[in-house]
């Protein structure tokens, strides 16, 4: 399954503001500093947005959205 | 029997502490303090004030402003988590300063969200009709307590001291002549806690979990007699619970954002205010957000309490005006307290 363009869009976005070079797969977004803990906070909003699934405040912690992958899988599998 | 705050005060230790003073002993530059934290000076009591002679001066002016006497308060509530000493907590000693009669007074350690704690009391004690006039006390001597160097600088750049106290009252909400504002009812109070969270921030001693000074004392455990903080679990979970609380009261009363005319949340990071406020849509809806975060720093269990004064003697608050008052604190806790002011013009 791939992220919507809009996430990619996000993060893209999130690492210009940052002045880091957008992400790449494998890539740690908290280390490259694309994500910061703001950001992660804007990024699960759209994430719940664009990709249809409830993340609960439970979930809310960098290792579930760490890479590409991780948002992939987490997405994958909380999505109905 | 509806609950209405009628007064407000705040006193403020007068000792400014700037960045360009705090920055080299924590090992910053003074605007990196600013810009990731909004703060740019803090008060600290000058080794003389105690939680207690704070509370008291601001509890005094919260009288003035309500124009209710000393002698008319029937039960006293302080939001501390620096009391004055390890026991009794602080209310006895406010009791006393202020020549209250010998009326219930209590301590409660909900750590920043202890002016929302407040609230909900003396709201539940109003309604049931063990009290009519509460006084809540919020103050905070946090600057004894802090370590002043670079392994401690992204918590020790943050607090300052202070205290704000509230008149709570059930009495008639008819405005008197000469009030800056109109009384503001106390809606509705939501608060939820999980202690998963608990290591998250605080202070680990004394206590009887890890020791004291005798069992596990600071020379050998000296972190666990210092704030901690784990700052992305704090912004992750505040940033998530502050407006998750806002829009849980607001849809109970059947409000949006948009009925909000004033945010007076827990002022505990520019950023973490920005980022509510716009998860909220407050600003495109019109509302805006009380900050006394750049003079004042975070002041803990006082600082919803000292906006909320700022706000009231700003006398911008006009009838009918909603308040919205999010907080998050150790625990964690989280909540939000909504108010409205009554449609009486002072």
């Amino acid at each position: 399954m791939a992220l919507p363009q809009s996430i990619n869009d996000f993060l893209s976005e999130s690492a210009n503001n940052a002045g880091v070079p957008p992400p790449a797969n494998g890539d740690d977004l908290f280390k490259t500093g694309v994500l910061d803990s703001f950001a992660l906070v804007d990024f699960v909003a759209v994430l719940e947005t664009e990709c249809h699934v409830k993340i609960p405040d439970s979930d809310v912690v960098p290792g579930n959205f760490q890479t590409l992958q991780a948002i992939e899988n987490y997405v994958q599998s909380h999505q109905g | 029997m509806d609950a209405f705050v009628i007064g407000s005060g705040t006193c403020l230790p007068d000792l400014v502490v700037t960045n360009e003073e705090l920055a080299p002993r924590l090992g910053l530059q003074p605007e990196q303090i600013f810009k990731s934290s909004g703060i740019r000076s803090r008060r600290w009591v000058d080794g003389k004030a105690t939680t207690s002679s704070l509370a008291a001066a601001a509890l005094r002016r919260a009288l003035d402003d309500a124009a209710v006497s000393a002698h008319d308060i029937d039960f006293l509530i302080v939001g501390t988590m620096t009391p004055d000493r390890f026991i009794p907590g602080s209310a006895p000693a406010i009791q006393h300063a202020l020549g209250l009669r010998e009326v219930p007074a209590l301590d409660i350690r909900a750590a920043c969200c202890n002016g929302l704690y407040a609230l909900q009391l003396a709201r539940a004690l109003i309604q049931s009709n063990i009290a009519n006039q509460v006084a809540i006390c919020l103050a905070e001597v946090q600057s004894p307590f802090l370590d002043l160097s670079p392994q401690s600088a992204t918590l020790s750049m943050l607090f300052g001291d202070g205290a704000a106290a509230l008149i709570v009252s059930g009495r008639d909400p008819t405005v008197r002549e000469g009030a800056i504002t109109s009384p503001l009812e106390i809606v509705d109070v939501m608060i939820a806690t999980n202690g998963q969270y608990v290591d998250d921030l605080g202070i680990r001693c004394p206590g009887t979990e890890f020791g004291n000074s005798r069992s596990h004392g600071p020379d050998d455990f000296p972190s666990d007699y210092l704030p901690r903080m784990n700052g992305q679990s704090v912004i992750l979970q505040a940033s998530r619970r502050m407006v998750s609380a806002c829009q849980t009261v607001l849809e109970r009363n059947e409000l949006s954002a948009k009925d909000v005319r004033w945010l007076v949340p827990h002022q505990a990071n520019a950023n973490l205010l920005a980022q509510v406020a716009r998860s909220l849509g407050l600003s495109h809806a019109g509302g805006e957000v009380i900050s006394v975060l750049e003079e004042l720093g975070n002041t803990s269990s006082a600082s919803m309490g000292i906006a909320f004064d700022v706000l009231r003697q700003s006398k911008r608050i006009q009838p009918g005006d909603y308040v919205l008052l999010p907080a998050f604190g150790a625990g964690f806790t989280w909540g939000a307290a909504l108010c409205r002011a009554s449609e009486t013009r002072p």
